[in-house]
């Protein structure tokens, strides 16, 4: 799931920076980047097709004939599969690339190798066959999230070529399953850990990135630093039913759409965190009206709740003042002349950063208050945590941006979706999603969707981006 | 689709007899008789005859086994396959049981070899293993309504072992499809008529008698009359979209505030000749409790709407006074993290008779609104039927096999039923029927048609037998 940039396009007020030239690619580089995408965008690596494993190996082999160890490259074939998404034999890929002596613990860098389904059908052209066209290279994963696992090994090839040494060990952890069961990054951030080297912190390219608007002036790059926890949880009623011809009082049907109709009105605490009160304040500067005015009055009193619902109640900041939790699946009744014995609704919650699912479950039963309504939860899932603003990381992605992007506003989000990161930030390794694709706004947000598409420059782009990065990071 | 067993409290409050347990007097039917019958409602219970499993049939079979065995001709066996809903492959069992010098019209005997579906997740014990347990048989269709197939059937090989000879044809006529569409009963009043044409209609789908909790008899309703099933379905449309971006417009909350309405919703209250006479006949037996004078106020009074009021919400009473709907089904959206595109509720209707189908939908989308749309289940166009004229001879008939089980404080009764059964078809198309079966039961603790572990008193299976052993010997002998 790729939240590629926050959905509002921020109208930049840009001062053009006088900037050195952009590092470029060599012919060469350029070359082996174009024919590693095109592999790996032609190697369908959706669901219950098995061919994870394949592209795992291919990364691999990438980084063995570059004079990566072999020894440091790992192919972990593992299983994923639920009730839902069906089975596959899939694989990580794990590559470590050490430091003499290292000073720091290991940096991460994650990614994900599976797709999401795309049939020829529903598209102009083959899928999985990359085409370039128009100034584009067309093809599922050209932008979830196939550009960021061949930036990260482009880029890692092209800076040993170059004789770059690390100061601390640059971890690669590609999974199999992301879109699906996110199966390899709960293994990451537990049995693999001592494979990666516990690392300090990960750099995750399925998050982050940017954009141009359609008139050419800049929308900003976003650096993912939380996300929220999605959990499902179940309203259950029961009845003795009985004949429909007979309306008893209490009604499975009428009890559930009344504690739906409390859900409906009820709101949850809005809440800050430092992700959000830079966002927040990166937004307002670029508002001049009431939505600005909302989020300015909001930042100076967290407690301004009636700022808050007017900042969630915009189409462009849905979600990202609280929890939410939503109905999206009815059920009930046996027969349409039987008084039903069951109703059941799906709520699905998106939780705030650090709050608990299971405090969520006893909110939802307070504002309920009805015991005839049983509320119970459909996962396991923890609280998803807030990665920390760290000052090298802000500063490396925002300096990488600067250098190919003058002008370009950048700022901090948190997303409203799930990603590989939750397993790892849980387990107290924080994450950033800073990507460096970009692309046109919003003409180009095609994850998952139809002709999922990437400029031809944005590709070669982001390998830089990754140069400039591991440099910042890891070089010094 | 059952009635409840009646609900009528015929016994004066002031009465201080120790009332027995019905449950614990034994019956008359004689041992042998009663493991036969034990058997074939064990067979038939076993049997999962709901709609569209495919097993009707095999309920048709093995009723048409014991006619067979007992001497009808195959020559009068008919079985007819049709189509209920959409793919449900089902069958009607119309048997003639001639008579050899008949003085009379035919007499129909009704019912129905379909159940409503029963999860075994829902139930205690698996719905389809016939099980006895403290002075009960339970299953899915022990009381709608294999029991009457049961007793029917069972009455009838009984009398012929016994030499006796109708003096009218006997037709039996089990649909396979009344709880769902009614496609065999509009069949059998019409394109089958030349096999079903009879006088009268006895219909073996609704008990009428039954006692309170006290075991004071409640009485036996003969349903004369019965309001029109319509069922309609409420949807509610939304663009959609992603989860975690809850949009201001929900589908299903639109729906839910929609079922609040109707949760609130009464509509206006009726009468008409055969609830008049209904309420006066509860009224009288009330006395001067306050049901009792909630009903007499109404009836001096039908614009009295708190005192119509009142009674629909006395749980004797519920669906007597008005049309009722209610919601009984739900289903919305398409996967757990996307807002749904679409919500429905099922709503189902028992309109008061005369009143059209038409005009309920047009108050259904008055009291929710524009934004949802009301529409009829396209499967089931309810009709409103007149009802049947007080027979004298099936009034006396009942009467007196009802009093036979149940003593004379078993009053009977004209009554309108708030459910629609195979019935209403042959009214529709000039056949009166009576819904007179002879089981009973405890009221309202065995009223679990289309519930949870549906059951019947065993005694009060025996006793149906007996009951429509007697019908038949007074109304064809």
């Amino acid at each position: 799931m790729r939240n590629l940039l926050a959905a509002t396009m921020l109208a930049a007020v840009v001062s053009s920076v006088a900037s050195a030239a952009a590092p470029e690619l060599t012919a060469q580089e350029r070359q082996a980047t174009h024919d590693m995408f095109e592999h790996v965008i032609n190697t369908p690596t959706v669901i219950g097709r098995h061919n994870v494993p394949q592209m795992a190996q291919y990364v691999a082999d990438q980084f063995r004939n570059a004079g990566f160890p072999v020894s440091d490259i790992h192919v972990i074939p593992y299983h994923t599969g639920s009730a839902t998404t069906g089975d596959d034999d899939t694989a990580a890929l794990i590559v470590r690339w050490r430091a003499n002596a290292p000073s720091k613990r290991p940096l991460l860098l994650m990614g994900h190798m599976d797709v999401v389904e795309a049939k020829r059908e529903d598209s102009s052209t083959d899928p999985f066959t990359m085409t370039e066209r128009d100034g584009y290279y067309y093809g599922r994963g050209t932008i979830d999230m196939k550009d960021g696992i061949t930036a990260i090994t482009q880029a890692m090839i092209n800076l040993r070529k170059a004789g770059f040494r690390p100061k601390r060990d640059i971890v690669v952890l590609f999974t199999g399953d992301e879109e699906t069961n996110g199966i390899g990054a709960k293994k990451g951030a537990t049995e693999w850990l001592d494979l990666l080297g516990h690392p300090e912190f990960g750099l995750n390219a399925d998050g982050g990135g940017g954009g141009y608007n359609v008139d050419g002036s800049p929308a900003g790059f976003a650096m993912q630093t939380a996300e929220k926890t999605f959990a499902g949880y179940t309203f259950t009623v029961r009845n003795r039913g009985g004949h429909s011809s007979k309306p008893r009082k209490d009604n499975a049907i009428y009890s559930l759409a009344h504690a739906l109709d409390k859900l409906e009105a009820y709101r949850f605490t809005p809440k800050l965190n430092d992700t959000t009160r830079a966002y927040f304040t990166a937004k307002a500067k670029m508002d001049k009206g009431p939505l600005g005015d909302a989020m300015r009055h909001w930042l100076a009193n967290p407690d301004d709740a009636q700022a808050a619902d007017f900042i969630e109640a915009s189409e462009s900041e849905v979600g990202l003042t609280r929890t939410r939790c939503v109905p999206t699946r009815l059920f009930g009744g046996h027969a349409d002349n039987a008084l039903p014995q069951l109703a059941t609704a799906m709520i699905n919650c998106r939780i705030f950063p650090g709050e608990d699912p299971n405090a969520v479950k006893a909110e939802l039963e307070r504002l309920v208050n009805d015991p005839t309504v049983v509320v119970t939860r459909n996962d396991d899932n923890v609280a998803s945590l807030a990665s920390p603003l760290r000052s090298d990381v802000t500063s490396a992605y925002t300096h990488a941006v600067e250098t190919l992007h003058p002008g370009m506003p950048v700022f901090p989000e948190m997303s409203t979706g799930a990603s590989d990161a939750r397993p790892f930030r849980v387990a107290g390794i924080p994450v950033y999603g800073v990507n460096g694709a970009w692309v046109q706004v919003p003409t180009d947000f095609r994850a998952h969707g139809k002709d999922e598409r990437i400029p031809v420059q944005s590709l070669y782009d982001n390998v830089v981006h990754w140069q400039l990065m591991l440099a910042d990071l890891a070089g010094k | 689709m059952r009635r409840f067993v009646a609900l009528v409290l015929a016994v004066c409050s002031t009465s201080a007899i120790a009332a027995v347990d019905p449950r614990t007097v034994p019956t008359q039917l004689p041992p042998a008789w009663q493991a036969k019958t034990r058997e074939l409602f064990k067979q038939a219970i076993e049997i999962p005859s709901v709609h569209n499993r495919g097993e009707v049939p095999r309920v048709a079979h093995l009723l048409a086994d014991q006619f067979r065995a007992a001497g009808i001709p195959d020559a009068d066996i008919h079985f007819m396959p049709y189509e209920a809903l959409p793919g449900d492959q089902t069958m009607a069992l119309i048997v003639r049981w001639r008579s050899p010098h008949p003085v009379k019209k035919p007499m129909l005997i009704l019912g129905h070899m379909d159940v409503v579906e029963a999860k075994r997740s829902d139930w205690k014990y698996d719905p389809f293993v016939f099980r006895e347990e403290g002075g009960y048989f339970y299953g899915r269709g022990t009381s709608d309504m294999k029991n009457g197939d049961v007793a029917t059937t069972m009455a009838a090989i009984k009398l012929m072992s016994e030499g006796f000879k109708p003096d009218r044809d006997i037709i039996f006529f089990y649909s396979g499809d009344e709880e769902t569409r009614g496609v065999g009963a509009t069949l059998g009043a019409s394109k089958w008529r030349n096999l079903t044409d009879a006088e009268f209609g006895l219909n073996a789908d609704g008990a009428c008698a039954s006692y309170d909790e006290q075991f004071r008899p409640l009485g036996c309703g003969i349903s004369m009359a019965e309001k029109t099933f319509q069922t309609y379905f409420l949807t509610t449309h939304n663009p959609g979209g992603h989860s975690s971006r809850p949009r201001p417009d929900n589908a299903i909350y639109d729906l839910a505030d929609a079922l609040e309405k109707l949760r609130k919703y009464r509509f206006q209250p009726m009468q008409n000749e055969v609830t008049r006479a209904y309420f006066a006949e509860r009224a009288r037996q009330e006395g001067n409790s306050t049901l009792g004078q909630e009903i007499r106020a109404w009836l001096a009074n039908p614009n009295d709407g708190a005192a119509a009021d009142a009674i629909e919400a006395n749980p004797l009473e519920v669906g007597l006074t008005r049309t009722r709907c209610v919601a009984t089904m739900l289903s919305g959206g398409h996967a757990d993290n996307a807002l749904p595109q679409s919500a429905t509720a099922t709503v189902n209707c028992r309109i008061f008779p005369g009143v059209q189908p038409t005009a309920v939908q047009a108050e259904l989308q008055a009291l929710v609104g524009p934004n949802v749309e009301v529409k009829p289940d396209p499967n089931y166009i309810g009709v409103p039927t007149p009802a049947s004229p007080l027979r004298p001879d099936v009034v006396k008939a009942v009467t007196a096999a009802i009093q036979h089980f149940h003593g004379p404080e078993m009053h009977v009764y004209p009554e309108m039923s708030t459910g629609a059964s195979d019935g209403s078809f042959f009214r529709a198309q000039g056949i009166p029927v009576y819904d007179v079966d002879g089981s009973w039961g405890i009221s309202p603790l065995d009223e679990r048609a289309h519930g949870l572990d549906e059951r019947i008193p065993v005694r009060a299976m025996y006793d149906d037998v007996h009951y429509w052993e007697m019908l038949m010997r007074s109304l064809a002998g």
